[in-house]
């Protein structure tokens, strides 16, 4: 028994169904001999075999164009596979396309009801959960109004609200809740685990490798249409993290001359360059200098993209302690949900910390600018930015919170029986 | 109705199937719903509203009646409710079968959504003009009655037009499929309708036309709805037999293909979209 099972399945789309067929595209290219070639098949999926048992989490992760579109809806029962076999589970949901069958003119109301009775609701179901979805997406008046009248979040929201009714028992999540604001990812991220709770079984394809650790139990990783890798998520997530590495270091080009901030190319520089960070500061106290235990911090840098603009990229920025590496923060816009923008060719970028308890001594930071979907960084400063800290030696913690110790009175000397 | 052809129940785990009947509300829901929504749609922010669709036919008719009982005298007794009666049962199926076309191709985010009938669109499509159906009857009854043609075969009206709702449907069915995999047929629909028109007796009748000629209005499905509809209510006879029985024939045939081919190619429909 299980909700969800691929055997052996491949899928191509055909040739000609890449453009909108009309008749003299049916003659040249779906009659091989008047065309004149017979293009191999170009298989979007190879070959992928897998199982997902009731209740069970299954994070999708992979590059761009490695399969993961092509996946998921195969999973959510649309489309037929070309070979193989794919059974699923008669009561699954996805929001593959939320919120894209919103009607401008009509309220957000009425677009709920829409899109509950699209998701599968009969109506008198969808009549019932309609005053809990609306709640759910905090509209407040809004709803009475039309959805041309809504920002982007708030249709957003509508759409989760719409899907936060439903109790299916496989739900398939294309990362959705990487738009919208924190608190309300906050409510997305706790209905899902409700529903994972209430045994609904989970795919989500995602490149936030921070939200398929917490969500998934199980990963698949697809690499160009072949299932490179499935199993639990630390060590798959490790191994797609190694294969970055490798891959920037493949990247990287052979380097020259060490330039600004004793930077050098796979010496303390890695990454294909296509993107670079400059004008790295660290604000303290003063410029460069140390700062003081609880002392605010400020980084800024420059991401600047060598030739085209680069579509989504994320920045890293990492402290270690020096001697023993021991990771202090490690901080990307990816995880924390803030997007530089679609496409991006300069950005000014500031990373505010408002107070740093770490305990005196050497630190040294780490910071890059990485491809949208981990694939390789464009960019990395390996251990290049020195931070001193003065203060009281922690010992051999990582932080000194602020603190006090004190004696309390009562109770203390009552005597023993 | 399956929601997934690559879905194999058999293997999967079939306990858990939604019910048929289940399937069935769900499906009738469906449909009003989204007629519900499209009327509700294209009717706001307009002043006349509701009052468009009849309008877009009056004028029509207006043109029509000039036409022909003043320019090119075509000798017919109450020759304004004569078109009329026609133009209904037309321009139903013209509206119907050019937004199934599109149906399917312009709902993809519908369409990809593992819940959902995909033969409610061209059901819509039929469904949504047959509104403007209902607001125009009314005004062609009080214009029969004026005209003192109103008698108790009216009453065979509504089974008249159920029939027709089916035919359409089926033609709905196979048009909309169709054009997912092959963009020319919303062109081809439109010439054909173009064509149809003409082939199809509603500024005239069949007595007009002369006998040799019969034979390329009768292979057009649409003449038996057209004469059957007069014979009720213009003529006040039950329509006859030949009528009902090409426009029975025609349903059933109509229903026949356009399920079968809607069936067969749905599954490959999210691949298209």
């Amino acid at each position: 028994m299980s909700v969800l099972r691929f055997e052996g399945v491949w899928k191509a789309y055909p040739d000609w169904s890449r453009q909108p067929r009309t008749l003299r595209g049916i003659f040249t290219r779906r009659v091989p001999v008047l065309s004149g070639s017979k293009r191999p098949k170009r298989w979007a999926l190879r070959d992928i075999t897998l199982d997902l048992a009731p209740g069970g989490t299954l994070g999708v992760i992979g590059h761009n164009g490695a399969g993961k579109s092509t996946f998921l809806r195969l999973a959510a029962g649309l489309g037929r596979p070309t070979r193989g076999h794919v059974a699923v589970h008669p009561d699954t949901a996805t929001v593959l396309n939320l919120g894209s069958s919103f009607d401008m003119q009509l309220t957000g109301q009425e677009n709920a009801l829409t899109a509950a009775l699209v998701a599968g609701m009969t109506r008198q179901e969808a009549l019932k959960r309609l005053p809990s979805m609306l709640d759910f997406a905090e509209l407040d008046e809004f709803v009475e109004y039309p959805v041309r009248t809504y920002s982007e979040g708030m249709k957003l929201r509508l759409a989760f609200g719409v899907v936060a009714a439903l109790q299916p028992r496989l739900l398939i999540l294309d990362e959705v809740l990487a738009v919208g604001d924190l608190a309300f990812r906050q409510k997305c991220e706790d209905r899902i685990a409700e529903l994972r709770d209430g045994g609904t079984s989970l795919v989500l394809a995602s490149h936030a490798l921070e939200e398929i650790t917490t969500t998934c139990e199980q990963v698949a990783w697809l690499h160009r249409g072949d299932l490179r890798a499935i199993g639990d998520v630390e060590s798959v997530v490790e191994e797609y993290e190694n294969a970055s590495i490798e891959a920037t270091y493949e990247r990287t080009p052979v380097g020259s001359a060490r330039g600004e901030n004793g930077l050098r190319l796979r010496e303390n520089r890695f990454g294909s360059q296509e993107m670079t960070v400059e004008a790295v500061a660290i604000h303290g106290r003063s410029p460069g200098g140390p700062i003081r235990t609880g002392d605010p911090l400020r980084i800024s840098a420059t991401i600047l993209a060598k030739d085209d603009a680069i579509n989504d990229p994320i920045v890293v920025v990492s402290l270690r302690r020096a001697g023993d590496q021991a990771v202090i923060f490690d901080l990307s816009t990816r995880a924390d949900g803030f997007t530089l923008g679609r496409t991006v060719h300069s950005a000014d970028i500031m990373l505010s910390i408002d107070r740093l308890d770490l305990p005196a001594g050497d630190y040294a930071m780490d910071i890059g600018v990485f491809e949208a979907a981990w694939e390789h960084a464009y960019d990395y400063h390996w251990q290049t930015y020195p931070l001193r800290v003065e203060g009281p030696v922690g010992g051999s913690g990582l932080l000194v919170p602020e603190h006090r110790w004190s004696i309390e009175e009562s109770g203390l000397d009552r005597p023993a029986e | 109705m399956t929601v997934s052809s690559s879905m194999d129940i058999a293997k999967g785990p079939a306990a858990l199937t939604p019910v048929p009947r289940r399937s069935r509300r769900h499906l009738a829901d469906l449909v009003l719903h989204l007629v519900r929504r499209e009327l509700a749609s294209a009717h706001r922010n307009t002043l006349l509203g509701w009052a468009w669709p009849l309008t877009r036919q009056l004028a029509q008719l207006a043109v029509l009646v000039f036409l022909f009982s003043h320019v090119l005298r075509l000798h017919i007794q109450d020759y304004p409710v004569f078109v009329f009666a026609g133009l209904i049962v037309f321009t139903w199926f013209q509206a119907a079968l050019i937004a199934s076309a599109y149906s399917v191709v312009s709902n993809a985010h519908f369409v990809t959504n593992p819940k959902f009938p995909t033969i409610a669109l061209p059901l819509v499509a039929v469904a949504v003009p047959f509104f403007d159906v209902l607001m125009a009857l009314p005004v062609l009854l009080v214009l029969l009655a004026v005209a003192g043609r109103l008698g108790d075969t009216a009453l065979l009206l509504p089974p008249l037009i159920a029939v027709q709702f089916a035919f359409t449907a089926g033609v709905a069915l196979l048009t909309s499929a169709a054009n997912v995999y092959l963009r020319d047929v919303q062109n081809v629909v439109v010439v054909l309708l173009l064509l149809l028109f003409y082939m199809t007796p509603i500024f005239y009748g069949l007595k007009n036309v002369p006998p040799q000629f019969h034979w390329v209005l009768r292979a057009n499905p649409l003449t038996a709805f057209v004469n059957a509809d007069r014979a009720v209510l213009f003529e006040g006879h039950l329509p006859a037999a030949v009528d009902l029985a090409i426009l029975t024939g025609s349903t059933i045939v109509a229903l026949a293909i356009g399920l079968a081919v809607f069936r067969r190619l749905q599954p490959g429909f999210v691949d298209e979209l």
